[in-house]
């Protein structure tokens, strides 16, 4: 992989020097049950498309960001930092996979 | 206390059959290095997070934004403690970081090509040499490079056989 | 041997080199490569082929075909018709047993046997099963190619280089220097790399650079090239690449094709006019297009006699062959008709080189028309310009495969890289690989070193003819880099690999310390006694240099409200001055570190972790930071902050000597923090206990980490102070049943299970994992990690099986011989409802069963009644 990601604070870098932070989930509100904890915990939308994802720029400003990459052509459309605020849940996919089987 | 006073270097008191050295974490490893190397981690070094955008209280000091809400302060030693009061301001936190980061200054593009990807005429930058995450400055043929302290030796290395294999 | 001067000679003649051929003095001149000074000492084998070990000569004389690989100054596989001759250059053949003239392996041309159709290594050489031994070093011996200079790492030295450019031109022929040119005029700047000696600084004109020779290996995403400069690997990072890299002439397959003496057309123009080198002294001319066929001109004027030309365009031959003697080419047979000569100019037309395009994402397709590959829709900010981009000449007949017939039944090669005839390919077909890509994987064409420039297209040609269908439906194999063939030396660089070192390093190692590594950091494992240190903390004092902790300030309004949020243990009601242990937990319940957290202030926590967990932890406080969007700055001390652990009955002592600080134990108790001068330097003391005995951890600005460690053994020697290292700390905390995580606890451990409850708060509205343990609460407790004791004086081995019933039901995570309790104790992961003091438990050692009990409790000091004291 040699892909640039053009980080908020840092601009266009190589991929290597960034850690991956996975799809953007949705943290359940309230308690789950053990088969939306699991979902939650282990089941991912694993698009062939664009998604939403973390990305922690390791090797730069040392700080989170979020990125819409298109997991065919390793394309990053954009970037920003993190939008979340107390009251806001971090976006999410718009609908997150259901799980067949529970998970604990 | 209020200040983290453990964090830094010039707070140390001499009696009482102490006498604090101040050693460099560079100290060993740039013994064999020509006079092109220098050693910069005496340097006064000071982490702001929060807003700086107004601020004006050392002139002397040179300022490199590393993100919208992170700072770095650079300074001469004797000037660090006027530094961090400078700063001091209840919605920032002010660290210093004398100790944390050691500091190199080397000569020439074509050696740090040989160290780092990062475009070197759009520094200052926060980047990877010899993957170490480092502040790379420049001014002409210098540049200065600011790293985790505990990769010093590694980091020497590094620059010593990179400036050997030119 | 050299023809008078010639207008466009490279060659400066009035210099002389001298270089030496298998020890033999040999002479050229500046200008010339080696290939082309040893052709003109009248060298014509210049290798053995990789399986029939036949003669091979010059072929391509461009640097794409295997039959001039040498060994040159101890460095194999040379493409010596493209290295620039040195003075003194010591070059010798290579894949020889005996001499490039006289090579005993040629045997296997004449009598094959078992080991040489396609395949063969899929079906012999498999019984007797102990012969595998003997298979395998036969194997080694007769496979690849030249031989590695095992000193040579100590001599050579390879570098990377980063270099960042606008545009990139990839080949130095006409198309290229235009290209160049053209976006040089445009004020961008170009770099242009040529795999041969390029341009000259005359066609740059000093509005571009020119690297040469340099390949490129591929194209990557992000516009990244490594080009193999060398000694160095360049990685370009191009905002644009332009590629030229030309066409390939093809070689027709037909009997004897690879007799020396047969050439491709490009090889005679070069030897004629850059080396003045007469290339035969009777030719016969086989082509399909007019740059082919216009070599005829130019070898009349080096006075070669020509025999016949045949034109693919004008005339279809149904039979070619070529015959030879003792390897070298001495006729040719058209339709019968015999020609005697020494040279065979052969071409089925030319390739566009378009691998690299093809690695960009480009869409290769076949031209029916013109009877190659050309790339179409090429990917954004990669251009092909000249050949490569299709512009050839239109009309090209499509070569064949041309049987010999007749007597003619010599070797028909498909690839001469890796010796495979068309026998082979029909073999292949007739084994049942229809697919090109099974079937390059079962021939290995086009897996040599030419990596199918000279092979891909005769070999796509000969699958359509046996398959009864088109190129265009068999397709071509997918382009790969690297494209030309590179030293691994090079790919692996200087190889320095970082190394994090405690600003007290200096100090272990002149005491003489065995050092180890724990995650990217140099510790001490002891300092070579162990035990004798784990008495001195017990009797005594003992410091250790825990520099390498993590080390994170948590400051802001919502600090408390954060480390709450995230920690399963209560932080809100801790008073500033105090510390509290917790675990950190995962959503999903699992440990993933654990440390102490000392309250500084009212908005100011000072969060430790494991050594190996510091950089995890800071991004994982961060994370949560981003996502939660509280009020809280986090910020990595770890390495800013040296850090030594001073423990042991007389800590306090050695303490009281260094700080104006009341030590007292009244008013410094245990999970105390302070800030305080020790020996002149300012210092964050938390009194803590991870080795069971009175204990201080001084936190210090890492500067002067050397001389608080050199102060404190100096102040301490008279008390019995010795350092310990990570060894004697792995005993002491195991006799507390302080557990390591990542040692006693993996991905699945929960701080439920691993003995821990008490740090887990449920009564808190939240905290990550809340979920998570509560289900494992509700589900019940399945496994338990306890401490355990031999009955005997064996020492189970970490990771060794827990028995029950003699099935495996558990496992020893640590295990140390004790000398304190002269006893073997250890933690181990058992069953839930073997987690009872003095239960038995079964541990298989060496085989054996070896008997232990549960202890639920620390071995010493259960009531933790030293750390307080």
């Amino acid at each position: 992989m040699s892909f640039l990601i053009p980080c908020p604070n840092c601009g266009s870098r190589d991929v290597n020097e960034f850690a991956y932070g996975g799809e953007i989930a949705v943290r359940p509100e309230a308690r789950p049950n053990v088969r939306e904890l699991g979902s939650y915990l282990y089941f991912r939308r694993n698009v062939a498309g664009v998604q939403r994802e973390w990305w922690f720029h390791r090797l730069g400003c040392e700080a989170w960001f979020q990125a819409e990459r298109d997991t065919r052509t390793n394309e990053v459309l954009l970037t920003e930092r993190p939008r979340a605020s107390r009251d806001e849940a971090p976006p999410g996919p718009e609908a997150p996979a259901l799980p067949d089987t529970p998970a604990v | 206390m209020s200040e983290l006073e453990f964090l830094s270097t010039d707070r140390t008191r001499t009696g009482g059959g102490f006498e604090p050295v101040f050693r460099s974490p560079l100290a060993d490893a740039l013994a064999a290095a020509g006079p092109d190397v220098r050693d910069l981690s005496a340097l006064g070094k000071v982490e702001v997070r929060g807003d700086v955008e107004g601020f004006d209280g050392l002139a002397s000091a040179e300022r490199i934004p590393l993100t919208p809400g992170r700072t770095l302060f650079l300074c001469a030693p004797e000037e660090t403690a006027r530094l961090r009061e400078a700063l001091a301001d209840p919605s920032r936190t002010v660290v210093d970081v004398t100790g944390a980061l050691a500091g190199l200054e080397l000569r020439g593009e074509r050696l740090l090509r040989r160290l780092t990807d990062l475009d070197l005429d759009g520094l200052p930058a926060v980047g990877a040499v010899a993957r170490v995450t480092t502040i790379v400055l420049r001014t002409g043929e210098e540049f200065r490079l600011f790293f985790p302290q505990e990769y010093a030796r590694s980091m020497a290395e590094v620059v010593l056989d990179a400036a050997a294999g030119l | 041997m050299r023809l008078p001067p010639r207008p466009q000679e490279r060659i400066d003649r009035s210099r002389e080199l001298t270089f030496f051929f298998e020890g033999e003095p040999r002479h050229g001149f500046p200008g010339d490569t080696v290939g082309s000074a040893l052709f003109a000492s009248g060298r014509r084998v210049f290798s053995r082929s990789f399986k029939y070990h036949r003669p091979r000569g010059l072929l391509c004389c461009s640097g794409q075909c295997p039959n001039c690989l040498m060994q040159v100054d101890g460095v194999p596989n040379v493409r010596v018709c493209t290295m620039p001759l040195r003075e003194g250059a010591r070059v010798r053949g290579q894949n020889v047993l005996g001499s490039l003239d006289r090579d005993v392996m040629s045997v296997v041309d004449k009598i094959g046997g078992p080991f040489t159709p396609v395949g063969f290594y899929y079906r012999t050489m498999i019984r007797p099963r102990r012969a595998w031994p003997l298979y395998e070093r036969f194997l080694r011996n007769v496979a690849g190619l030249g031989k590695i200079d095992r000193g040579a790492g100590r001599t050579r030295r390879f570098d990377t280089e980063h270099r960042r450019v606008e545009v990139l031109v990839i080949g130095g022929g006409r198309a290229g220097i235009e290209a160049a040119r053209a976006a040089a005029a445009r004020g961008e700047q170009v770099v242009l790399v040529d795999e041969g000696l390029g341009p000259g600084e005359r066609a740059a004109g000093g509005s571009f650079e020119v690297i040469a020779p340099a390949r490129a290996l591929g194209i990557y995403e992000g516009g990244l090239v490594p080009v193999d400069a060398g000694q160095v690997l360049i990685r370009f990072r191009a905002r644009r690449i332009v590629v030229a890299t030309g066409a390939i002439e093809q070689p027709l397959v037909f009997p004897g094709n690879d007799l020396v003496g047969v050439m491709l057309p490009g090889a005679v123009r070069r030897l004629t006019d850059e080396w003045s080198l007469r290339p035969g002294s009777r030719a016969v001319v086989i082509g399909a297009d007019e740059r082919a066929l216009s070599v005829v001109a130019e070898l009349r004027s080096a006075g070669t006699e020509i025999a016949r030309v045949v034109d693919l365009r004008a005339e279809s031959p149904r039979r070619i062959a070529a015959e030879g003697k003792k390897g070298r080419l001495a006729s040719v047979l058209v339709d019968g008709e015999g020609l005697d000569c020494d040279l065979l100019v052969m071409s089925g037309g030319r390739q566009p080189a378009y691998s690299l395009l093809a690695q960009a994402g480009a869409r290769i397709e076949y031209d029916a028309g013109r009877g190659v590959f050309v790339p179409i829709e090429l990917p954004a900010s990669v251009e092909a310009v000249g050949a490569v981009a299709g512009e050839l000449p239109s009309g090209a007949t499509p070569a064949a495969t041309y049987e010999g017939g007749g007597k003619a039944r010599g070797k028909c090669f498909v690839c001469v890289c890796e010796d495979v005839t068309t026998k082979d390919v029909r073999r292949a077909i007739a084994e049942g690989f229809d697919s090109i890509e099974l079937a390059k994987r079962y021939t290995t064409v086009t897996m040599g070193p030419c990596q199918g420039r000279l092979c891909q297209l005769p070999s796509v040609r000969l699958y359509a003819r046996e398959n009864g269908t088109d190129e265009a439906a068999i397709g071509r194999t997918t382009a790969r880099p690297p494209w030309a063939p590179v030293s691994l030396g090079l790919l692996a660089g200087r190889g320095h690999e970082p190394a994090r070192r405690t600003s007290i390093h200096e100090r272990h190692v002149q005491l003489g310390a065995r050092m180890m590594w724990t995650g990217a950091w140099r510790r001490v494992h002891s300092y070579g006694d162990p035990a004798g240190e784990v008495r001195a903390v017990h009797e005594a004092v003992g410091a250790i240099d825990v520099s390498t902790l993590g080390k994170i300030l948590v400051s802001g309004p919502d600090a408390a409200a954060f480390l709450e949020r995230l920690y399963p243990n209560r932080f809100g009601d801790l008073r500033p001055g105090r510390i509290r242990y917790s675990v950190l937990g995962t959503d999903a319940g699992r440990i993933m570190d654990d440390g102490t957290i000392a309250r500084l202030d009212d908005d100011r926590f000072y969060v430790t972790t494991t050594s190996t967990g510091a950089d995890v932890v800071s991004e994982w406080l961060e994370w949560w930071n981003a996502v939660w969007g509280m009020g809280v700055e986090v910020v990595n001390l770890t390495g800013a902050l040296a850090a030594v652990n001073v423990a042991g009955p007389r800590a306090r002592e050695l303490l009281g000597r260094l700080t104006d600080l009341d030590v007292s134990n009244e008013s410094f108790s245990y999970l105390d923090a302070k800030q305080a001068h020790v020996a002149g330097v300012p210092c964050l003391l938390l009194r803590i206990g991870f080795v069971g005995e009175l204990g201080y951890e001084l936190h210090c600005s890492s500067p002067y980490g050397e001389y608080l460690w050199s102060t404190l053994l100096e102040r301490g020697a008279d008390l019995g102070l010795r350092p310990f290292g990570l060894e004697a700390q792995r005993v002491l905390r195991l006799e507390k049943q302080h557990i390591l995580v990542g040692q006693d606890t993996d991905s699945e451990s929960n701080a439920l299970e691993a003995g821990m409850p008490w740090v887990v708060k449920f009564d808190k509205d939240e905290f990550v994992g809340k979920w998570a343990l509560e289900h494992v609460r509700e589900r019940g407790l399945r496994e338990r990690l306890v401490g355990f004791e031999m009955t005997g004086w064996t020492v189970p081995p970490e990771g060794g099986q827990i028995v029950v019933d003699g099935r495996p039901a558990g496992r020893v995570t640590s295990a140390r011989w004790s000398g304190e309790l002269r006893r073997a104790i250890g933690l181990a992961w058992v069953p839930a409802a073997l987690a009872e003091e003095d239960a038995e438990l079964a541990i298989r050692v060496d085989g054996r069963l070896e008997q232990a009990r549960v202890r639920l409790r620390p071995f010493l000091d259960p009531d933790g009644e030293r750390l307080r004291s």
